[in-house]
């Protein structure tokens, strides 16, 4: 075989490793210009969807990512039940934030530990943490467990849920099984905050710039930038370009390169909070987050760490309310006067998830969209990049090309997702 | 006894196998300590190349790069085993049709977009498979087995039962008795009957039994639900396994004799 066919060498020294999926950088160092390209292969999962049933879908869309299957999931079964007409039970919405903190936390763990430390800690791979830093490695794993148990307890399993259902759940946990979880969560708080103060002492690399957040909340969606629609308006405002070298499109706000994500997130918690601690007077996470620093990409690595922590903090609460209440597994059946179309949307652990589906009267879909986080990262992944260059001038290139790497784990992106 | 060196592959696909993978928690440092992980992608920097001992693969090759890789892994590794339906039975991206593919890429790309993607087979399509560690996503537990037998020099091997024993273990109430589509008694074990436990259909996607009975499975489905049904069922995960769906299509063909009373 001829050096030049290498496909194994030839894919190692382009691809970027430890992010999930395909991509790879071009990078003009005279030009200072980057380019980001996905080599994923298209799974077209729009058309996979139409002509199944409804009830597939949700089944269906976590299989895009198993990364982030729970949020995919619940964005799939909050379309149908819109499309539907059904209002889930309160505990099922609980059941389902549930759900989302486990999510949330697996998929931190996965990345901010697993993918992206290694980068800050000058070692290849996490299990070298294990000799490096047993204590350090611990307690990574046991905050993955605990996500996982989470997801395991309430969704049936840790990968790709089982129990939910359009309407509710086939099966809810038991009161036993929600005290044991609750138990585990509590202890894993203080892990979590070890972590993020872990976190909030690495080195990060410099960068500086004007970063316009965007982020779901409630019926509507907001930026930091001032913008502010309506959910159902998403199509007009998320914007998705079609490049010929790459088979994920790349997403901006009307052509405004967004970050979503854990950064954006917490960028409006800060901004809601406005410096004061936050409504349970928690001065740990407001300390937490005053020292991530929002003009810069690499601290959303920090952002994660810290959000884990406010996630299984909020985690005890919600199934304080759950034992307070009793779960209600009753499954709540489609309105005879359905619209037959609804939008599903959800803050996944990269950011804000959009499923739209349109239904014929036998309850087969006939058209469905998915617009995912990384689709709007993408070329806020590429302004960023070019930004470092400019920024870190003067470095060699193979220092840059390690910095444009750790540039692009930091955003954590779901290049599968990206590519569904 | 010298470690065996390991690549870890990812095709397209969701990589919730190797999210698995690194579920195994504790197992995962024994495991990257007893082989040689030369090259694996979604976790470390570091590569190797060949020759391998053997190659894991997880997704379904739908580039003709991946195609070409996946050709080179071959002749660069003594064996080669499939992580997950993706890779084992091409799963849910198998669902998308080659002949249908144009007609979506021009809807969701637009036309005129020149597509990277050929068509949704699995890794056997192409390649000699040496063994598949089935799911989707995979079992933990049938993970680490699989791996043991491979350190010992054994050849890996599969479970000599059905999804039912596991279901029944379980003590869930049988789906076909409640007249709801199963394939559990097709289905290879080793799974836990996790779906169906959380009361969820099976697909199938631990693949099929050499020995299971289509014929009398079909039989007893026919009698409450609609071949049209039947098919829908069995192209979630095998849609590109044409054997299987001709073993269903002849099935079908048979005339149903008695509507089964549970």
């Amino acid at each position: 075989m001829t050096k030049k066919k290498n496909l194994v060498m030839a894919q190692a020294n382009s691809y970027i490793a430890k992010i999930e999926g395909h991509g790879s950088l071009k990078v003009d160092f005279k030009k200072k210009k980057v380019k980001l390209i996905v080599h994923e292969g298209e799974r077209l999962f729009e058309g996979i969807l139409c002509g199944r049933t409804l009830e597939e879908m949700q089944w269906i869309t976590p299989r895009i990512c198993g990364v982030c299957p729970i949020a995919h999931n619940l964005a799939s079964l909050a379309a149908a039940e819109a499309a539907l007409g059904i209002t889930v039970t309160r505990t099922t919405g609980l059941l389902r934030r549930l759900m989302q903190i486990g999510q949330n936390t697996q998929s931190h763990v996965l990345h901010a530990v697993f993918l992206a430390l290694p980068d800050y800690i000058g070692i290849d791979n996490i299990t070298e943490l294990h000799k490096a830093d047993p204590k350090k490695f611990a307690l990574a794993l046991s905050l993955k467990e605990t996500g996982d148990e989470i997801a395991m307890v309430v969704a049936g399993r840790n990968v790709h849920p089982t129990r939910s259902t359009v309407g509710g759940f086939h099966k809810v946990p038991t009161r036993g099984e929600l005290l044991t979880l609750r138990d585990m969560i509590e202890r894993a708080v203080p892990d979590a905050r070890a972590l993020a103060e872990f976190f909030a002492g690495l080195d990060y690399p410099k960068l500086d710039l004007d970063l316009e957040f965007l982020l779901q909340d409630g019926m509507r969606v907001k930026s930091s930038h001032g913008e502010d629609f309506a959910l159902a308006d998403y199509k007009e405002y998320i914007a998705e370009e079609v490049r010929g070298e790459s088979t994920a499109k790349f997403g901006s706000l009307k052509g405004r390169p967004i970050m979503v994500g854990s950064l954006a997130r917490l960028f409006f918690v800060a901004d809601a909070a406005n410096g004061k601690t936050d409504k349970e007077g928690s001065a740990d996470v407001a300390a937490l987050i005053g020292k991530i620093n929002f003009k810069n990409p690499f601290h959303n690595n920090l952002a994660q760490a810290v959000e884990m922590f406010m996630e299984l903090k909020d985690g005890v609460e919600v199934i304080d309310e759950l034992l307070k209440e009793g779960v209600d597994d009753k499954l709540i059946k489609a309105d005879k006067d359905a619209p037959l179309k609804g939008i599903g949307a959800i803050e996944a652990p990269r950011g804000g998830l959009y499923n739209e589906v349109h239904i014929r009267k036998d309850g087969t879909i006939k058209y469905a969209n998915i617009i995912t986080p990384t689709v709007q990262n993408l070329t806020s992944i590429e302004y960023t990049a070019t930004a470092l260059l400019k920024e870190h001038h003067g470095k060699s290139e193979e220092e840059l090309s390690h910095l444009l790497e750790m540039l692009v784990r930091a955003y954590d992106p779901c290049i599968t997702c990206s590519t569904h | 006894m010298k470690k065996l060196k390991i690549a870890i592959y990812d095709f397209t696909d969701c990589e919730g196998c190797e999210v698995k993978l690194c579920s195994i928690k504790e197992k995962l440092v024994d495991l990257v300590e007893s082989f040689d992980i030369v090259n694996w992608r979604l976790a470390q920097d570091a590569c190797l190349d060949g020759p391998y001992d053997a190659a894991i693969i997880e997704g379904t090759p739908v580039t003709e790069h991946e195609v070409a890789l996946l050709k080179e892994l071959r002749e660069k590794s003594a064996l080669i085993i499939a992580l997950g339906a993706c890779a084992s039975i091409a799963g849910i991206p198998g669902i998308m049709n080659r002949s249908e593919r144009k007609k979506w890429y021009d809807k969701i790309y637009g036309k005129g977009y020149k597509p990277a993607g050929i068509d949704a087979l699995p890794l056997s399509a192409y390649i000699k498979v040496d063994h598949m560690i089935h799911g989707c996503p995979i079992d933990e537990d049938e993970l680490v087995r699989t791996l043991e037998e491979l350190r010992a020099g054994k050849t890996p091997c599969y479970r000599g039962y059905s999804v039912c024993f596991e279901c029944k273990q379980a003590g869930n109430p049988c789906r076909l008795l409640n007249k709801e589509i199963c394939f559990g008694p097709i289905t290879q074990g080793g799974c836990k009957a996790v779906c169906v436990s959380a009361g969820s259909p099976c697909y199938g996607c631990f693949g099929y039994r050499e020995e299971g009975n289509i014929e009398g499975l079909v039989r007893i489905l026919r009698g409450f639900a609609t071949p049209a049904e039947i098919r829908a069922h069995l192209t979630m995960f095998f849609n590109q396994i044409p054997e299987y769906k001709a073993a269903f299509d002849n099935a079908l063909k048979k005339k149903v004799v008695r509507k089964v009373k549970p």
